[in-house]
């Protein structure tokens, strides 16, 4: 009872995040709404005992994505009033499309009962435990490349916001090595009593 | 019904997909707000991904919620780096005149 209970205030306060999120005007109050529609899931995550998978939820889409959707919000110095969007015009679409998804709904609660609930669980091990033992075994290879797509994406962002300022001073290593010392030091064999001239 | 089922987490992130279609299809103007709905659209995914994972006993749909949040925090990255460029370039986010991009 408790389960059920605690589900249903993180699922109705979940479910209230994200629609604010969409119909915030203020592009800041829709990334704290999202930040805390995640949060939401997290609890959800921990209340049917995926803890492993709500902190990781935590640290990379609260920590990392929602502060970075932060950071280019509040840098952009965008116009709040010109952005409102069109309802009239888009309505039936997205009508015809959650008319479409309801019926799925139906379909599936009322004609298909899920038997399954928490209570007849056995766990041997923790969470964290079982993920690893998978993670690093038999997804190894999907492990590498999702580590690759995470460098390509950060190649590609440096790549595309990089602006190219020709007045920077650079190194530049090919004619630092290319000098030999004879470019750059000479010996003057100097007579007493004439000085140096300089050419 | 007072027991949890996986029925009760499947409504759920129907209804949060629906949510995050309802405002790409509403929303055509604003470049962040259509890339937070991809993020609550992926979301949905990963809380479907976990509960079936929790109900039916299989940890396989785990580690996959951790591919997919992998794959969301590139996008995020690669979406924001394109929407500063274009910011920078037009002075403005609205989307509807992006395809100017291509010349």
């Amino acid at each position: 009872m408790f389960l059920v209970g605690s589900f249903f205030l993180f699922a109705a306060f979940l479910i209230t995040t994200c629609i604010f999120v969409i119909f915030s005007k203020n592009p800041v109050n829709s990334v704290l709404f999202l930040v805390l529609a995640f949060l939401n899931s997290t609890f959800l995550f921990i209340l049917i005992g995926a803890e492993f998978v709500g902190i990781i939820l935590a640290i990379v889409y609260i920590g990392a994505v929602a502060i970075l959707f932060l950071f280019v919000v509040m840098m952009l110095d965008i116009q709040v009033t010109t952005l409102m969007f069109n309802i009239k015009r888009y309505i039936p679409l997205a009508l015809l499309f959650a008319g479409i998804i309801l019926a799925e709904i139906i379909y599936l609660t009322v004609f298909k009962t899920s038997k399954d609930n928490l209570d007849t669980f056995i766990r041997s091990k923790n969470n964290t435990e079982q993920i690893g033992d998978v993670l690093y075994t038999e997804y190894f290879i999907d492990f590498q490349l999702s580590g690759i797509v995470l460098l390509l994406a950060m190649i590609g962002a440096i790549v595309l916001t990089h602006v190219y300022r020709p007045t920077i001073k650079r190194q530049n290593i090919e004619s630092q090595n290319s000098t030999t010392a004879e470019d750059r030091v000479k010996l003057v064999k100097i007579k007493s009593g004439e000085g140096i001239k300089d050419d | 019904m007072t027991s949890l089922t996986y029925n009760h987490f499947f409504i759920l992130s129907l209804i949060i997909f629906i949510i995050g279609c309802f405002g790409l299809f509403l929303n055509r103007r604003n470049m962040i707000l259509i890339l937070m709905c991809i993020e609550i659209i992926l979301l949905a995914a990963n809380i479907n991904f976990v509960s079936a994972s929790v109900f039916l006993n299989d940890i396989n749909g785990q580690v996959f919620s951790i591919f997919i949040l992998t794959i969301a925090a590139a996008e995020a990255a690669i979406g924001l780096a394109i929407l500063v460029i274009y910011f920078r370039n037009k002075g403005e986010i609205d989307i509807t005149q992006i395809n100017q991009l291509k010349d």
